[in-house]
């Protein structure tokens, strides 16, 4: 088997890439151990929500350059801001090919509410989160209505709402809070107050009911125009689920991503993996590359847990594992390291270091930060401190970037990883 | 101000003062207990949960061994609903000086504690997971205890036999009455009102915090904090009870207890202002992991869940200041002989497998003092859960349609107490925490009767978030049930979660490696990336919005 690129890791940033190789004609692989991180991701792109100080960035695309010059290691800086941009539009026409219709605030950050009724900057959300009627119900709305299904665990409008009130923006605002009973749910073996929002999202693609549900949730809104729900309205056939209840309900309808799975996130993931199939890569879920011969400066070939000893070639491949929960990093008593390759990592020895004294520290985790050190060519050096050429890290995996204290997660594994197809194309 | 009024008030929510509490209310007495947190918040909570033989303490203390075992068994009777029979093997290790195992068997006979000798593949037999290379083994009567719902039974009990408990609730002053101490001035810290406590009789058993409340009554009473610190290990590597044969050192012991194990423990003196916080060291778990992983080699290759320690409540009677040296024998004061100070009583020393017996000689003390003939009767009455035996598989067959995990976790931690709360509603048996299968209904029981007031206490009270994730889902999803049951409204119950969080990650940070930090990365992208919960404390920024 040999690939004009290989692909280890199938998350956003595996994917963006993987689209992108095949964008550019070339023949691509993706080997992917697992779910990726977009199952717990709340299915916004971030590009830059805050500062170095933790201010908001209202206009990301207006620091950016700045950002970028005093940050010359971070992952941006290795893509530059006309390639960020070009990357975040071609994510969304991919995804737009896939039925997934993607927001922005023209070149501006916008809030996406959370489950908690806190606000996060962030760049580009799905209509259902984001869109121009949003925008303007928002401003008008004196009333907002956040609304759940009853049984539901890991949706509280109580919270949401408490802390939305707490909220400036809001000060003008009423918000009312209520849940509806789904006409399907007693009818289920399962206990419908253990359903996760998968099970929800299902029921909802099936368009039973949808009219009473969209009778009860008029009832509940108790007037509001504005509706936040959890985001559990449709897992597939979203859109269509989510038009009918607008058209029959006559409100404004909003999704809050939920605990995961989230569903934001996995609508997101599916369509990925739909353009990537349907564009001709492919996809084998559910192996782990375990190793790879370095020679010469040059990766030749990687090997799977499940191929045992046969060979996967390419001519270039690219490293995505993600950051330590998906097991692209590991840490160990004392020392971190990149499993795959033992490729050189920046971290600060000492465990003491990796993290902040509170869990909410503002100055977020070190450990975040931490990854595979690369070269302005995101190329990176082997366990002997040698140049990998066809080797390029894109994503989590790689250091000198804080996805969440930045609010920059989303946008990083696009940006590098549209790069490193770039590069690998150019070559 | 508010005054409340008792016969005999407590201070300290740990075991000591939740049997205390309870001997005096089944005695019939009007008894009232505080405590600055929540019960079983300090040390009581910060142990290894051995329920001990005795035979740790035959051959050094023996006096503390033949307590050991008779409280053993008095808890096995009348506490079986917090206990596991496990049993428990002292083992010799190659390195380990052969002759302690003789010395230790010779001791538990003078204490009257069973013990066995077995051959090490017997040993084996009994703990697959032991290390091959073990030269000689005795069995114990030893088992393990859950000080957490020890506690809270104790005070359900009291509370069931009309005593008032006050939890979140601190000291702040002392009210002298015509020479003799008439109480102490309170503080309800959830809800900011002071009151005045007024008591015949004030009972101090706030461990090692007991320094402080005698201060308040300007007696000296000095403790010798050691710190003990434990690791636990995220499965149940043993089943019984594995001891090491020697004389009592750090990592002698590994304990199995609900779906986790535990190795115990260090023992390092500290200065008293540093009670408050105390911080596991790096040295501690490598000498607890290292000696762990010689008693069972598995320790290794298992991941740790986290690490925590707790001050031992010593108090110098001997003039020896040595963490292991001071004795851990019960200490009852009146301070009307030791000080000439009439209305105070100290219960100090002593440790979780006795604090029966100090609950009753502190009862019998305070009869005493206020001229009241009334015998101790905990011997044999049984705690809340272990009222009844009621066998596992009679209440599954009474609760059959609801999963039967969920009914064995429930039974396993509130006994026949479970019958109260247990039903066929869907949403009373709907997971809230799903490591620990803790339900919604035993959420709502334990916030309503078990006085949990917040997401700390509620696990305690359940276990909720104890399990490998460390409260990734359930912590939310509690939260929103506080806001549904009505304790707590919307932005409270946030501050609990925030709370919750921060206190499970102290823990953590132990121990942040491997497993512990992917599972960390996981929570902290849940709460911060896709909650944004600090957003919660930025100052408004309503002139930026687009």
């Amino acid at each position: 088997m040999k690939y004009d690129c290989i692909i280890i890791g199938g998350g956003l940033a595996g994917l963006t890439c993987g689209l992108k190789c095949l964008d550019d004609g070339l023949s691509c692989a993706i080997i992917s151990a697992g779910m990726s991180a977009l199952h717990f991701s709340s299915g916004s792109i971030d590009l830059l929500g805050y500062d170095p100080p933790g201010q908001v960035v209202p206009a990301p695309f207006e620091t950016l350059s700045r950002f970028i010059e005093a940050r010359p290691g971070h992952p941006y800086a290795k893509c530059g801001p006309e390639t960020i941009e070009a990357s975040l539009d071609f994510f969304r026409r991919e995804l737009l090919a896939e039925g997934l219709e993607i927001c922005s605030n023209g070149r501006d950050n916008h809030f996406h509410v959370t489950a908690l009724g806190t606000l996060r900057p962030t760049y580009l959300s799905q209509a259902s989160v984001f869109n121009e009627r949003i925008r303007e119900a928002f401003f008008r709305q004196p009333r907002i209505a956040v609304l759940t299904v009853k049984g539901f665990r890991d949706f509280h409008p109580g919270l949401a709402a408490a802390n939305l009130r707490r909220n400036a923006l809001f000060k003008d605002c009423e918000i009312v809070t209520g849940q509806i009973e789904l006409p399907w749910f007693e009818q289920t073996p399962q206990n419908p107050h253990e359903f996760r929002s998968i099970d929800l999202g299902r029921m909802f693609d099936s368009g039973r009911g949808l009219g009473l549900v969209a009778a009860r949730v008029k009832e509940a809104a108790r007037g509001a125009v504005f509706v936040g729900l959890p985001a559990v309205i449709g897992f597939e056939d979203y859109n269509r689920v989510m038009k009918r209840l607008m058209d029959l309900t006559e409100l404004i309808i909003y999704e809050v991503p939920t605990l995961p799975p989230s569903i934001l996130g996995l609508r997101m993931d599916n369509a990925l993996k739909s353009r990537f199939a349907a564009r001709g890569g492919v996809f084998i879920a559910g192996d782990r590359v375990i190793g790879g011969e370095i020679t010469g400066g040059r990766l030749d070939h990687v090997h799977t847990r499940n191929y045992g000893d046969s060979r996967l070639r390419a001519g270039h491949f690219v490293l995505a594992g993600g950051s330590f929960f998906s097991g692209g990093l590991v840490s160990e008593f004392d020392r971190m390291s990149e499993p795959v390759f033992g490729l050189e990592m920046d971290y600060q020895p000492g465990r003491g270091n990796w993290y902040s004294p509170a869990f909410l520290d503002r100055r977020g985790h070190p450990f975040l930060e931490y990854g595979v050190k690369t070269d302005q060519a995101l190329r990176p050096l082997d366990r002997h401190g040698r140049p990998v050429e066809n080797l390029l890290c894109v994503g989590a995996v790689l250091a000198g970037y804080n996805p969440v204290k930045e609010g920059s997660g989303g946008g990083t594994a696009i940006a590098t990883g549209f790069q490193a197809a770039l590069r690998v194309a150019a070559d | 101000m508010r005054i409340v009024e008792c016969e005999v008030a407590v201070i300290g929510g740990g075991i000591t003062g939740a049997g205390t509490l309870r001997d005096c209310a089944l005695r019939g007495l009007k008894a009232v207990l505080i405590e600055k947190n929540d019960l079983a918040s300090g040390t009581t909570g910060r142990n290894h949960g051995l329920l001990h033989s005795g035979a740790r303490y035959a051959v050094q203390d023996p006096e503390s061994a033949v307590e050991c075992i008779a409280e053993n068994r008095i808890l096995k009777k009348i506490a079986h609903h917090c206990i596991e029979n496990t049993g428990g093997l002292f083992v010799t290790l190659p390195d380990d000086d052969p002759g302690f195992h003789a010395l230790l068997l010779q001791g538990c006979r003078a204490a009257g504690i069973e013990c066995d000798e077995i051959s090490a593949d017997h040993a084996r037999r009994l703990e697959p997971h032991l290390n091959p290379d073990i030269v000689a083994a005795l069995k114990v009567p030893d088992g393990t205890i859950d000080p957490f719902r020890l506690t809270s039974a104790n005070v359900l009990d009291a509370v069931e036999h009309g005593a008032k408990v006050m939890t979140h609730t601190e000291v702040t002053g002392l009210i002298v009455d015509r020479e003799r101490i008439a109480g102490f001035n309170c503080l309800d810290k959830r809800t900011g009102e002071p009151f005045e406590l007024r008591a015949r009789v004030v009972v101090n058993a706030s461990g090692v915090w007991g320094q402080k409340v005698c201060a308040w009554a300007g007696i000296d009473l000095p403790m010798f904090p050691s710190k003990g610190s434990m690791v636990i290990i995220d499965y149940r590597v043993n089943n019984v009870v594995i001891n090491r044969c020697r004389p009592p050192a750090d990592g002698d012991i590994i304990v199995p207890g609900d779906t986790v194990s535990l190795i115990g423990t260090t023992s390092k003196k500290i200065p008293y202002d540093e009670i408050e916080d105390l911080v596991v060291d790096d040295d501690e778990i490598e000498v607890l992991l290292a000696d762990g992983e010689k008693l069972i080699p598995n320790v290794s290759r298992t991941r740790v869940l986290r690490a925590y320690c707790g001050v031992r409540p010593l108090v110098a009677v001997s003039g020896k200041t040595f963490g292991r040296d001071i004795s851990r024998g019960i200490v009852l004061v009146d301070h009307l002989e030791r000080d000439g100070a009439e209305g105070l009583v100290t219960i100090a020393g002593g440790k979780l497998m006795t604090y029966r017996l100090m609950a009753e000689m502190t009862a019998d003390l305070v009869c005493r003092k206020l001229g009241r003939k009334a015998a101790c009767s905990t011997r044999s009455t049984p705690l809340p859960g272990s009222g009844k035996k009621a066998p596992l598989k009679k209440t599954a067959r009474r609760f059959s349609g609801i999963p039967q995990s969920v009914v064995g976790s429930t039974h396993y931690r509130h006994g026949e107490r479970a019958h109260r709360f247990l039903s066929r509603d869907p949403k009373s048996y709907g997971l809230i925490c799903e490591c620990e299968m803790v339900t919604a209904g035993e959420v709502t029981y334990a916030v309503r009767h078990l006085m949990a007031k917040d997401l700390i206490d509620l696990r305690r009270r359940t276990r909720l978030g104890m399990g490998p994730c460390q409260g990734e889902l359930c912590a939310y999803r509690a939260a929103g049930l506080f806001t549904e049951l009505g304790p707590a409204k919307g932005d409270e119950a946030t501050r609990m979660l925030i709370d919750f969080l921060e206190e499970r990650f102290k823990g953590l940070k132990p121990v942040l490696w491997g497993d512990a930090l992917r599972e960390l990365e996981f929570t902290y992208w849940i709460y911060q990336g896709l909650f944004g919960l600090t957003e919660l404390d930025r100052p408004s920024e309503s002139d930026e919005a687009d």
